[in-house]
């Protein structure tokens, strides 16, 4: 080891001495944090430009902004507003017949342009998607859009954008609503949110012409009279409006920031002004519920993919707390010919053989058993021979007086395992849990050889299939909500256990 | 402690879960791939041996070729780089100040998250009207300010020493405190130049890269890394390193205090104690890390599984990659082929780990 001479000089007073190495030691500290906090932007900056895109309209903005306005108070309540006139309430949106919604929209034409008002309508929209997605009915064939000023101030014009739907039934009473069911002939039906089934009545011209146009599973709002029900009108999840201002002008400001701007910012197109607050700050989240749409079934993938993660999860971490736990103390605490030999042959080796050997074996195995499904990929795994590693490095440091008492007081291997060792386990099986759910949860390699059926798929899986679908297009909107939903769950694992996280596998790793 | 027989039966009752799994699920299908590495298997035959064949085409296939070459530089690009950070962040995370456990939790993220979602941000970060697009141009923007605030820092770091030195104080070049207080003096001097307008910042296009086409660092003219894989070596690092700092923090924390206690009595500088006192106490950990590191390297797959169409396929395939397309292919899929490429897999993963483990003594000296 090199020896550094400190050089000679002289000496300043103990004092000064003193103050300087405190203010060396503040200064040192304060780097350290500097450098702390910087590390920290570039370890969670991914996921917050992430987290604050997904809620954007356009993820692919440029430059990228920090400020959205899908964060902002102000057109969070316009959003909120215009839900509520719609007739889907302030947090879903929604346009409902029989209401009018109204719009603002400002614009500048300086002196020497046309002060001729902005031509506007609604557009349809209609997702793309994973699966050939029920056709839904859009706002534009059924509500009627007016444009009316309303004052001048300076160059400034402002106008009021009408947006009527009016319902296709004159009759008065109870509204409910539903969802078409597949047509019998010519004769509609639709099931309430009871689960009844019920059949129309279309008692004007306006809903008779639209008897055929609607299809299955195209939510509806009914008029209830007397027992029978009138269809009042398909309810539109979205109003999407444009609008086009004249050469010159530009627009100020509106009720909602538009979404999007062509023609060099002529062009104006709002996604959706009744959206309500999921409908505006979360849309892409509910983008990624909605636009996923099982058409044989009308339920959405996206949750179904959820569901399976979860189940996956559970099935691992239920299976590997009792086997790995079990396997773990025969390896560690139990003698018998081969112990040496199943720890180096079935621990060791094979954590280091890749798992793509594996692959075309376990999968016509599995084929052959018809389990190319969850179960499937549960067998396929069911136990990790890192639990098993896991937990025998556990049990490895638990003393052995333990069990020395229980064999005096006469008990088996059995219950020794069950009634002193176990009990004794708790921290390790908290750790050996948490990472067999967030294994599973994360899996990717096997749910994408053993799971065929875009039903039966994990996150995992349904994620990368979105970026197949949608990376394409650069609709990352979808992508990143995708992405930050299906990281919540472990994120919350992660911050409720978060010292297991930080201990698991470091110590018991550095001590074996 | 219990007989021995009934220990013996117990044990095996104990394991039989285990046991019974690995053996259907790990042992046949280890023996099922070396035979049908032999044979001439497609998936819809009945396999025929046919030699050592597989294993000449698969050598002989171009794919592989670059899968392979993929596959290595990965590895060991990536195993270096995640090492060397995760032993540098272990270091300064082991200062004990108040706040270490929150930013430990905060580091720990990455390796927490799916590779689906972090490859999925990543691709969005790294588009060609991405945000790391956004930040080289910014970079680009701001290289004047940059340069001379930097210039100023060390300017005034030189001047600070050495008036320190006069006063009598054993001042060190990079000296914290004075460092601050550079920093303090760099960004004023800085912003009055910029008021003075004689520096500023620059006008330039936007960066507008590519990064997941057809692009190649060659060396010699051979296409050694391509720039699909070093975005995905960035990612990669960024996910595995805060896993792999735990560890070298678990190990910095076995290290006995007195050592560094007699470091500083014989005056070391911080990096002497690094490299003189840390890193030789770290040799088991650095083993440990090591070995995992170049296990899962090696097999690296999800990456490259999400990205697919995105990038061109010889830019990111892997052998973990060849191995899944070649046994899933449309129509009469080369299993034989695929077996074969694993099989290699596996022994290269096994050579490697015996080679480390048999030239690297993992003991410290």
């Amino acid at each position: 080891m090199t020896v550094l001479q400190t050089p000679h000089h002289p000496a300043p007073s103990a004092a000064a001495r003193d103050r300087w190495l405190a203010r060396r030691r503040w200064a040192r500290a304060g780097w350290l944090y500097a450098f702390m906090l910087l590390m920290s932007f570039f370890f969670l900056g991914p996921f917050l430009m992430g987290l604050l895109s997904s809620l954007k309209d356009d993820p692919n903005e440029y430059p990228p902004r920090l400020l959205i306005p899908q964060l902002s108070a102000q057109y969070i309540g316009a959003a909120y507003d215009l839900g509520v006139q719609g007739g889907g309430g302030g947090w879903n949106g929604g346009l409902y017949p029989g209401r009018t919604v109204t719009f603002d929209v400002q614009v500048r034409s300086p002196q020497g342009t046309p002060a001729a008002p902005p031509s506007v309508a609604l557009f349809p929209y209609q997702p793309v998607s994973l699966v050939s997605l029920t056709r839904y009915a859009q706002a534009r064939d059924f509500a009627q859009v007016q444009l009316t000023p309303t004052g001048t101030v300076g160059d400034v014009q402002a106008y009021r954008v009408t947006v009527r739907y009016p319902a296709l039934t004159r009759q008065n009473g109870q509204r409910v609503t539903g969802e078409l069911t597949a047509p019998e002939g010519d004769r509609l039906s639709a099931r309430l949110e009871s689960g009844r089934v019920v059949p129309l009545i279309l008692d004007t011209p306006e809903a008779q012409a639209v008897q055929f146009s609607l299809s299955q599973y195209q939510p509806v709002e009914l008029v209830e009279r007397g027992g029978r029900y009138y269809l009042a009108g398909p309810v539109f999840e979205r109003t999407p409006l444009q609008v086009d201002v004249q050469r010159g002008q530009t627009l100020v400001s509106s009720t909602l920031p538009p979404s999007d701007r062509q023609n060099f910012g002529r062009s104006l197109a709002y996604r959706n002004v009744t959206p309500g607050i999921l409908g505006y700050t979360f849309n892409n989240y509910r983008r990624a519920f909605n636009e996923t749409t099982n058409p044989a079934t009308g339920t959405s993938l996206f949750f179904s993919w959820m569901l399976n993660s979860f189940l996956y999860a559970f099935l691992r971490v239920a299976a590997a707390v009792v086997f790995c736990s079990l396997a773990g103390y025969a390896l560690a605490r139990l003698n018998f010919p081969g112990q040496t030999l199943i720890f180096l042959a079935f621990v060791l080796f094979a954590q280091m053989v890749p798992s793509q050997v594996n692959l075309v074996s376990n999968y016509v195995l599995l084929n052959d058993l018809g389990l190319l499904n969850i179960w499937g990929l549960w067998f396929n795994g069911l136990v990790a021979a890192g639990g098993v590693f896991l937990m025998k490095q556990f049990f490895e440091g638990m003393p052995r007086e333990l069990e020395e008492s229980a064999a005096i007081d006469g008990a088996g291997p059995f219950t020794t395992f069950w009634r002193v060792m176990l009990p004794q386990a708790g921290p390790a099986l908290i750790a050996l849990a948490i990472t067999q759910f967030q294994g599973a949860w994360n899996d990717f390699f096997w749910p994408l050889v053993i799971l065929r059926e875009n039903t039966d798929f994990t996150l995992t899986v349904g994620l990368s299939n979105f970026r197949a679908l949608y990376g394409g297009q650069g609709d990352y909107g979808l992508i990143l909500a995708g992405a930050v939903l299906s990281a919540i769950p472990v994120i919350i694992i992660f911050v409720i256990f978060q010292r297991y996280f930080v201990d698991t596998g470091a110590d018991s790793a550095v001590k074996g | 402690m219990f007989r021995r027989g009934q220990s013996t039966a117990t044990a095996l009752l104990f394991l039989a879960p285990f046991l019974i799994s690995s053996a259907i699920f790990f042992f046949y299908a280890f023996g099922r791939a070396i035979y049908y590495s032999f044979t001439d298997f497609n998936l819809f035959n009945d396999p025929q041996l046919i030699g050592a064949q597989p294993y000449a085409q698969v050598l002989s296939d171009p794919s592989f070729r670059r899968a392979l070459a993929n596959s290595l530089v990965f590895a060991l690009v990536t195993t270096t780089l995640q090492t060397v950070f995760a032993l540098l962040m272990a270091v300064a995370l082991n200062n004990r100040l108040r706040g270490m456990a929150f930013f430990r939790s905060a580091w720990y993220m990455p390796s927490i998250t799916s590779s689906v979602v972090i490859t999925l941000i990543f691709l969005w970060l790294f588009q060609r009207r991405g945000v790391a697009n956004y930040l080289v141009t910014q970079w680009q923007t701001y290289q004047p300010l940059i340069l001379t605030f930097l210039i100023g820092l060390v300017v005034a770091q030189i001047i600070q020493v050495l008036l320190e030195r006069r006063a009598g104080q054993p001042a060190g070049w990079f000296d914290p405190a004075l460092a601050a207080t550079s920093a303090l003096g760099a960004a004023a001097v800085t912003a009055a130049l910029v008021f003075l307008g004689v520096t500023g910042v620059r006008e330039v296009p936007p960066f507008d890269y590519q990064y997941f086409a057809d692009k190649w660092i060659t060396l010699g003219g051979v296409q050694v890394l391509s720039i699909p894989l070093l975005v995905i070596i960035i990612q990669n690092t960024f996910t595995t390193v805060p896993t792999l700092m735990l560890f070298f923090l678990a190990g910095l924390q076995n290290i006995p205090g007195s050592l560094y206690e007699a470091a500083d009595i014989d005056g070391a500088t911080p990096f002497q104690k690094l490299t003189n006192v840390t890193v030789p106490n770290l040799r088991p950990v650095t083993f440990y890390v090591i070995t995992v590191g170049l296990i899962g390297t090696m097999q690296m797959f999800d990456q490259v599984a999400v990205i697919g169409s995105a990038a061109p396929q010889q830019t990111i395939v892997t052998l973990a990659y060849y191995v899944y397309t070649n046994t899933f292919k449309a129509g009469a899929a080369p299993v034989n082929m695929a077996s074969a490429a694993a099989i290699i897999l596996a022994l290269i993963i096994l050579v490697m780990v015996f080679v480390q483990r048999r030239f690297f003594p993992s003991e410290a000296r």
